[in-house]
């Protein structure tokens, strides 16, 4: 492990470690584009410039390692000018284009030259042209003339999608980004290409004009698009909702977990969030009586819930649960369960979506917390029914109660006449869930759910990794979390268990950690931003 | 008289030919060397001051040493046959006239590296060039000097005729290895140096052809001989291409300590028409312009440097009075414009901005900030880049601007504009 | 019928193509060899030339079709029969180079960079071609030809057909 001064402190490193790396062990920023470290070592843009003891000139650091005994200056006065001259170079032919150029905010050549640059510009001859707004993909949109041609994005696509799909063609200050002609950038990641151009030569088409990234606030989150639960930041738009038709969750951007997704995340999951938005979020308890349904107070609804719950046997009630619920919305399901006495406890409904996956990122299991639901024991007690026979059940009318959560029972494999007979068998269906589909549309009792982003809580991906989802905007309309809604239930029915005092889902969750053994000794804090492994 | 070397086949019919060569005594220090320990010949190019003769001047005995001792990975050997400095062929007349002796030093090299693979990468324009090389290497092949077994040596050595497709770069070291494997010629991050990583990532030696046909000379008759040829800089002689405005343009071989006015009115009849010389750039376009009152120095790896230019490729251009030097600027600007790779960025985007404002300024557009800020952007590029094709093209950019600073500014005086 | 449109080398080519990516340790190596190969044989290198060449690489097209555009002497579109070049770098600036420059351009009536309408003579201006002895010269198809004057250049245009 190298010994090396930079800036005057002593740090250790890895042997083999770039002095990029070094110096952010020392925590110095050493300005640079086109290194990144997913990716191999271009030594392209010169910025990354060094001072290095008895070496003549500055050197890049992207491609200097660490040696025992160096000496490294990053602020010196002749770093700090080739930094000004890199600067000048890379705007030399740049576009003015600031105006009307969505990485405005978060562009790292108007960061770089606020911090480095501040010269007066004397480029008064013609600049290069280059084609402007030309889709690649279905998500990513090229300006050719703003492309500082760092090549991260062709090496992003050689190297980690392996799709070679764009090259740069020609040569000199004609140097052009591009796609084979006629071909597409379609491979299922082509938005990390939209994060990792650090200028706005490729950014997103659906955020294309939508909002000014200022005012944008950022929660960090997991997606719920799958089962590795990719580590994301939401970011919201609550400053200027005439921006974006109104929307709050402006778009999604991956967040860096060296053990779930690196710095990735599939298009699916970047571009899954229009839901939360979406005109068919439910967002008022709803008492269906007749066709239209009735908007009615949570007092009401759930005096409602508990009547029901009274009204019938614990062997005619069912619960089918879904892993899109948190661990805390489960475990909180699993006690009330358990107090009711109701064996019928399920959440596997086959789903009829392609369940697509490869070894990459994208898992065929498109629930954030399918293994959750496993290990906070949602499956049927001895002799209950399990999802399948509850709906056969109902179908029979043996079932009376039917409480659904989240599921779109028509987008399961179930044939379509079995779903309507159980929606119609059983004498009163309960629908919980964020958003309005066949089965809420039957349900007699509708009650809104608050999405992942709209609350906190956690998620066990497929590995077993317990990840914290953090609240990104309030709820929409009166939209609850799930763990709430049940928790006044069991507080209604007089049950005393403490998880049915929850205020916060932290509560929830350390009791989940107290009574389920996988879970035992989690704490939010040990969790963290990085998240921790369940025990085997 | 001074001794020829190089061009001593050049008279003869048929000099080309493997069997016009061997008359000559072609070969034969190819025979020599296969007794000689690999150690043994590198140090005799060591001490024979064998400078590289394809513009940097690197002493070759060194380089090949570079190739780390305990690799077993397989060694190349590269001939840069890219030749495309501006102002210089010599290398052409080299590869049409005696193809021989370019083989001949190649396996001789190939022994002291612990190469059997060569590779000559000859730029694409070369047609004729390349088929009088082709036929020299079926010619070797079949007499057993090639491939397998040479000459019952035991040794291997198997050469690939690699035709490049345009571009000046790929006469730049690692741009032409890049090139080799099948790439745009962008040269590579160093380190790693090729003689550690090279082409296909194996170690590698690059050398230009005619710094490898000084290889069997110096075999056969010893390094004393040919470092006693030239200066203390640098042995032997060396071919300098010599054009522009004197009376007898072409190749000239002279020892190395020959002076640049020696070159000019003894070797090339002076200035064309009996005019004056007005500037004279002494290696190939990337070097600095020298004028009249600094031609008195040896044409060595040493000479030029102490002007502030550089010997480079040897390839002479000479300017007289006529020649308005604003413009012969715009011209090597556009050269290197057109060139630059697009790989690293100060190159790439200041290029075509300085060839525009030289443009700008013989056309009678330019501005008075306009000289200072083509001296200031190509200090602040020179020494930044990935390699030093920047750097040659800084040397014209600057030395033409200061030396003749006064002619651009009557240019820039004569259509003033506020 | 293979053309640039269509593209299909021979047998013996297809052979001669795996012989020279053979001679490489690294097939890609062999790259501007078969490219030189497809232009001489379909007459320039067409974006289904370049999907051509690069399945016969296993490559992906994009980085073939950074090579060609990378490559002067790779034409992308169809050329003349012929092609003059003439050099206007600094000693045959030096040596009058536009003046022949402007006299073919006159002769051919076209600019540097387009071919005559009778598809006769691609006529390019290009950078040093390393003949500088005998400057104003410029490249005829393969050959060289130099200490060119308004009449020789006459001479050698009537010899193209």
């Amino acid at each position: 492990m190298p010994k090396l001064t930079v800036n005057g402190k002593t740090i250790e490193v890895p042997e083999g470690t770039n002095l990029i790396e070094a110096a952010k062990v020392a925590g110095v920023e050493v300005p640079h584009y086109c290194y990144h470290p997913a990716l191999s070592i271009a030594g392209q843009c010169r910025l990354c410039m060094v001072d290095i003891e008895k070496l003549p000139r500055p050197q890049i650091a992207c491609n200097t390692q660490a040696a025992e005994g160096m000496v490294v200056e990053t602020e010196t006065p002749r770093v700090k000018d080739t930094r000004r001259s890199m600067m000048e170079f890379h705007l030399i032919n740049h576009p003015l284009d600031c105006p009307v150029c969505d990485q405005a905010g978060e562009c790292f050549l108007q960061i770089y030259y606020m911090k480095h640059g501040l010269y007066d510009p004397r480029m008064v001859d013609e600049k290069v042209h280059k084609p402007k707004a030309v889709p690649l993909g279905p998500h990513v949109i090229l300006d050719a003339e703003r492309c500082i041609l760092c090549s991260r994005c062709v090496r992003y696509c050689d190297e980690v999608t392996h799709t070679g799909e764009l090259g740069i063609f020609q040569r000199g200050d004609h140097s052009e980004i591009g796609l084979f002609p006629g071909k597409a950038l379609e491979n299922k990641y082509s938005g990390n290409v939209i994060d990792i151009c650090p200028v706005g030569a490729l950014t997103d088409r659906d955020f294309r004009f939508k909002v000014r990234v200022w005012y944008l606030d950022t929660a960090k989150s997991v997606c719920n698009g799958c089962a590795r639960g990719c580590n994301i930041e939401v970011h919201t738009n609550k400053h200027r909702s005439h921006h974006n038709e109104g929307r709050r969750v402006a778009r999604l951007k991956p967040r860096f977990n060296p053990d779930v997704n690196k710095w990735w995340i599939c298009d699916a999951g970047r571009y899954g969030f229009r839901w939360i938005d979406d005109k068919s979020r439910l967002a008022q308890p709803m008492h269906r009586a007749g066709v239209q349904g009735a908007e009615v107070s949570w007092d009401r609804a759930l005096q409602e819930v508990v009547a029901l719950l009274g009204r019938y046997r614990p062997e005619e009630i069912g619960f089918l649960a879904s892993p899109q619920m948190s661990n805390e919305d489960l475990w909180t399901l699993k006690r009330l369960a358990d107090q009711l006495g109701v064996k019928n406890l399920d959440f596997q409904v086959p789903s009829a979506a392609p369940g697509d996956e490869d070894d990459f990122l994208i898992r065929a299991d498109k629930n954030p917390n399918t293994r959750g639901a496993v290990l906070a024991g949602i499956a049927p007690e001895p002799g209950g029914l399990d999802a399948a026979g509850m709906l056969r059940a109902a179908g029979e009318k043996r079932l009376k109660l039917l409480w659904i959560f989240h599921h779109d029972l028509a987008a399961s494999t179930w044939p379509e006449a079995q779903v309507l007979a159980a929606l119609d068998g059983a004498e009163t269906v309960i629908f919980q869930g964020t958003s309005a589909n066949d089965a809420s549309t039957r349900a007699h009792l509708v009650l809104p759910s608050a999405a992942y982003v709209e609350r906190e809580g956690t998620f066990t991906n497929f590995q077993g990794r317990v990840q914290r989802f953090r609240t990104a905007v309030q709820p929409l309309g009166a939209s609850w979390p799930d763990w709430m809604i049940l928790s006044f239930v069991g507080k209604a029915l007089g049950f005393q268990d403490p998880v049915f005092a929850a205020e916060r889902a932290e509560q929830v969750f350390n009791a989940l950690a107290g009574g389920a053994p996988p879970f035992a000794g989690m704490t939010y804090r040990a969790i963290g931003d990085a998240g921790a492994m369940v025990k085997a | 008289m001074a001794e020829k070397i190089f061009t001593r086949n050049f008279h003869l019919t048929d000099s080309h030919t493997l069997a016009r060569y061997k008359e000559t005594g072609g070969y034969t220090a190819l025979a020599k060397a296969l007794t000689m320990e690999p150690a043994a010949i590198t140090e005799e190019v060591k001490k024979a001051n064998l400078r590289g003769l394809g513009g940097a001047a690197f002493p070759t005995g060194v380089k090949w040493g570079f190739i780390p001792k305990a690799s077993t990975a397989p060694r190349y050997l590269v001939i840069n046959a890219d030749e495309g400095e501006p102002g210089t062929f010599k290398d052409r007349y080299l590869m049409e006239r005696d193809p021989h002796a370019l083989l001949e030093g190649m396996v001789i090299a190939a022994r002291a590296i612990g190469s059997h693979q060569g590779f000559i990468y000859i730029r694409g324009e070369y047609v004729q060039p390349w088929r009088v090389l082709d036929a020299a290497v079926r010619e070797a092949y079949a007499a057993g000097l090639l491939g397998k077994n040479i000459q019952g040596s035991g040794t291997d050595f198997d050469i690939v005729l690699h035709r490049g497709a345009g571009a000046y770069i790929c006469g730049e070291e690692t741009g032409l290895l890049s090139s080799l494997e099948g790439k745009k010629g962008w040269p590579k991050i160093k380190p790693p140096f090729p003689a550690v990583k090279g082409a296909f990532g194996n170690p590698t030696i690059v050398n230009n052809v005619e710094t490898i046909m000084a290889v069997p000379h110096i075999i056969n008759r010893g390094a004393e001989w040919f470092a006693g040829l030239g200066t203390k800089s640098q042995g032997g002689t060396r071919l300098y291409s010599v054009s522009g405005h004197v009376e007898k343009p072409g190749v000239v071989e002279a020892p190395v300590s020959v002076t640049l006015r020696q070159l000019i009115y003894e070797h090339c009849g002076g200035i064309r028409g009996g005019r004056k010389l007005k500037g004279v750039v002494p290696g190939g376009s990337s070097a600095a312009i020298l004028t009249p009152d600094e031609i008195d120095i040896p044409m060595d790896a040493d000479g030029p440097k102490s002007k502030g230019s550089m010997i480079g490729s040897a390839g002479v251009i000479v300017m007289d009075e006529t020649v308005s030097i604003p413009e012969a600027l715009m011209v090597v600007a556009r050269f290197y414009a057109h060139e630059s790779c697009g790989q690293c960025t100060p190159c790439r985007e200041s290029t075509g901005w300085i060839y525009k404002m030289t443009r700008r300024i013989v056309e009678g557009k330019g501005r008075k900030e306009d000289l200072d800020t083509i001296l200031d952007v190509a200090r602040r590029g020179a020494g930044t880049t990935i390699c030093a094709f920047y750097d040659g093209a800084v040397g014209p950019y600057i030395s033409y601007i200061e030396k003749f600073r006064s002619e651009f500014e009557d240019l820039i005086r004569s259509e003033s504009h506020a | 019928m293979s053309d640039a449109r269509n593209p299909e080398f021979t047998p013996e080519q297809l052979a001669e193509v795996r012989r020279l990516q053979g001679l490489y340790p690294d097939r890609r190596g062999a790259l501007l060899p078969v490219l030189h190969l497809a232009q001489d044989t379909f007459g320039h290198i067409s974006l289904e030339v370049e999907e051509y060449v690069a399945g016969l690489f296993g490559m992906h097209a994009a980085h073939v079709h950074e090579v060609v555009t990378f490559y002067t002497l790779f034409f992308q579109k169809p050329k003349g029969r012929h092609v003059v070049s003439v050099c206007h770098n600094i000693s045959c600036y030096l040596m009058n180079a536009k003046g022949i420059i402007q006299h073919l351009g006159e002769r051919l009536g076209v600019e540097p960079g387009e071919t005559t309408p009778d598809g006769r003579i691609t006529f390019l201006t290009v950078e040093c071609l390393c003949a500088c002895e005998q400057a104003p010269m410029m490249q005829v198809d393969d050959r060289y030809e130099g200490n060119l004057t308004n009449e020789k250049v006459d001479r050698i245009l009537d010899g193209l057909r």
